[in-house]
């Protein structure tokens, strides 16, 4: 084995790390936050792929331009749903198995939406940076993961400063930590949620968009993003930004030295078998509370 | 005597051309159904799309001809998204609710796995690609390659090239493998393990993959690391085309770039630009072909989509729906059973080869046509005998504008 490859296969996990750990920090926010577990959080990130592809293909929009916009667009969807969908199943019994089916049979919706939209075909996202590479000596990196990576660590680093250095980041927090008492000392709990969702939506399409610079995706492609978002968020713990973020380049470190090492296929069945372990010595999470 | 042999004359004039007249006027009649799906959306839908076109044309072309038997031909098409479980509820919605008197052959070789034996339980004969040699060797009596998409005779192909293209000293050495995960690209790897071992050529990379391929680079990668001096990508269209941007991406330069399916369809080019040429696949159908049939075929995509040769998977689609016409007026009936027997009792003249004639499995003799991409057209290398163009070997370094 080639120390270059070895190099650049640990390089290129952890880039894709970054980016997972983006689509992985709104679903742990609604979870920590509002006891709501978003089923339909990555086919939200495919929303924003789409949404970014297309501005790219009709309007010749650059995808990193259309970011801002995108990331507008889906917070305000994401009030919208969770005026409609969201909030009555925070008034349930068990708000974490209510939301987990609303959730479930919303993706569903979006998804066929999508397909009907888009059809299923698979799409490319494919402005010329994606296609070119960074030569350092032997070693390739592609700039289409280094781009993602970079405009994951900004939104990460965003979300971060808004929890913690805003009145409204704050109220967030507290109501997190205690909703009893964030209510009793005069915080608006719907709003909070209401915020909370939309930016956890917006989050996910930002990272739609990282995701489609360096995969292909297709409506359905949401079920294998969920996958790594669970992986993220409990391997994590739930709720923490940091941990989240330091989980994704963990997971992206493992990723890339198994696919130097073991076969391409053999990837994603080691991971998940670390998933396992993982819940059985540590439920709560590698950095959870 | 005199008007004896005017009558004589007359009457022999109408038994000759009756049926030649019969057969240019216009069809009458309930239309012959023709029914199935195809996957018009979906990762197979570039090929299917082109499969449909050589239906179109088939069709278009026998009714303005009079029709089938002197009837119209309908097409009764679903979509299936490429998805095999909806492709067999199609089928079997066509077979028993639309009650079509014929089949047409689905795509890709995944369905037709699981069409086959449907084709059997209902005797409807079922002419496709079919998917790979087992399928044709579970002793179904109704299912015909014709031509078939053989991806275990990519062992032909490779033996070809190799042997009768690159001189002995040149030869490649190792060989990066990087398969789709299903029945057909596991049919093609198992095929190139053969000959590569027959060659000496060692296989330094040996990978499967998912579809639908979310990311290619770790796969070129590897093949690039090793500095394989043949990438083969045994592969369907848009994770073939990711694999081949990775590794200019990477700027991974090996001998010989060897795909499955990908480079002989007209998008290969569009969304590779010049990156696509050189680019060698193996086919068991190629506009260049001379045999008869042929210009009929390309005729038809110039006045369809105004291209100068048909695409490879339309010239699939006219050959499949060609070989039912050949066999209904051999029997002069719709009895499939008929058919059946009058395909598997002849020998045909085909525009992929002279003189076919299948064999227990409704296969024609083991065969393989390559060619290389160059100049955006897909020219034949291999056999030498329909060579239009000679190989691109070592295969150009990658254009950096």
């Amino acid at each position: 084995m080639e120390l270059t490859f070895l190099a650049e296969s640990v390089i290129s996990g952890v880039l894709l790390g970054g980016i997972y750990a983006l689509l992985s920090v709104g679903f742990g926010l609604t979870w920590g936050t509002m006891q709501v577990l978003n089923i339909s959080h990555a086919v939200f990130a495919v929303l924003g792929a789409y949404v970014a592809y297309w501005c790219f293909v009709k309007g010749g929009v650059d995808p990193l331009l259309s970011v801002p916009f995108l990331a507008f667009l889906l917070f305000l969807l994401g009030g919208a749903v969770y005026r409609v969908v969201i909030r009555p199943v925070t008034k349930a019994r068990d708000t974490v198995m209510g939301s987990m089916v609303v959730s479930f049979g919303l993706a569903i919706v979006v998804e066929n939406i999508m397909s009907g939209l888009w059809h299923p075909d698979p799409r490319i996202l494919k402005p010329s940076y994606t296609d070119t590479s960074l030569f350092i000596g032997e070693m390739v990196i592609g700039k289409g993961p280094l781009i993602g990576f970079a405009m994951a660590i900004v939104a990460i680093a965003l979300l971060y400063a808004f929890l913690h250095h805003t009145f409204t980041g704050k109220a967030v927090q507290a109501t997190w930590q205690n909703p009893t008492g964030a209510v009793l000392v005069g915080i608006n709990r719907d709003r909070v949620s209401l915020i909370t969702f939309g930016l956890s939506i917006a989050s996910a399409g930002v990272a739609g968009v990282a995701m489609a610079l360096i995969y292909s995706f297709y409506p359905s492609v949401h079920n294998d993003w969920t996958l790594y978002v669970f992986l993220l968020t409990i391997v994590g713990g739930v709720g923490s930004i940091i941990g989240t973020a330091l989980t994704g380049l963990l997971i992206g470190l493992i990723m890339g030295v198994c696919a130097a090492f073991l076969p391409f296929i053999w990837v994603n069945i080691l991971l998940f078998a670390l998933l396992l372990v993982i819940l059985l010595f540590k439920p709560e999470g590698i950095f959870g509370l | 005597m005199k008007k004896f042999f005017v009558w004589a004359v007359l009457v022999l004039f109408l038994f000759v051309s009756g049926p030649a007249l019969a057969q240019t006027g216009k069809p009458s009649g309930e239309p012959i159904k023709i029914g199935g799906s195809l996957g018009l959306t979906g990762v197979f839908a570039e090929q299917s799309k082109w499969i449909k076109g050589g239906y179109d044309a088939w069709v278009e072309e026998i009714n303005q001809k009079g029709g089938l038997l002197g009837r119209p031909v309908k097409l009764i098409m679903y979509e299936d998204e490429g998805n095999t479980d909806k492709a067999v509820t199609f089928f079997e919605r066509a077979i028993t609710v639309d009650k079509v008197d014929l089949v047409f052959g689905g795509y890709p070789g995944t369905i037709n796995v699981a069409i086959m034996p449907l084709c059997e339980k209902y005797g409807m004969v079922y002419i496709s690609m079919g998917g790979h040699m087992k399928s044709f060797q579970q002793g179904y009596t109704y299912s015909f390659g014709s031509p078939p998409l053989m991806a275990d005779w990519a062992d032909i192909a490779m033996l070809g090239i190799v042997e009768d293209l690159i001189p002995k000293k040149d030869w490649p050495k190792s060989m990066a493998l990087l398969t789709m995960n299903n029945v057909i690209g596991e049919s093609t790897r198992r095929g190139l393990h053969g000959v590569a071992q027959k060659l000496g050529i060692k296989i330094v990379v040996d990978e499967l993959y998912n579809l639908p391929l979310s990311d290619a680079t770790p796969l070129v990668s590897k093949a690039r690391a090793q500095r394989a001096d043949i990438m083969c990508c045994l592969s369907s269209f848009d994770d073939d085309v990711m694999l081949t941007r990775a590794a200019k991406g990477m700027n991974y330069n090996p001998k010989l770039a060897f795909h499955s399916i990908a480079p002989a369809q007209p998008a290969w080019m569009k969304e590779l630009g010049e990156d696509g040429n050189n680019a060698i696949t193996f086919h068991w159908w190629n506009a260049r072909l001379k045999y008869p049939g042929n210009d009929a075929i390309n005729q038809a995509a110039k006045r369809m989509y105004n291209l100068p040769a048909a695409p490879t998977y339309f010239g699939f689609g006219y050959c499949w729906l060609k070989t039912l016409e050949v066999a209904v007026k051999g029997t002069g009936s719709l009895d499939n059973k008929k058919i059946r027997d009058y395909l598997r009792s002849r020998s045909f003249d085909f525009p992929y080869g002279m003189g076919v004639k299948f064999d227990e499995k409704g296969l024609p003799p083991p065969y393989a046509i390559v060619t290389q991409t160059t100049n955006g057209h897909n020219e034949i290398l291999w056999p030498k005998d329909q060579a239009t163009a000679k190989l691109a070997y070592p295969k150009p370094k990658w254009s950096t504008k």
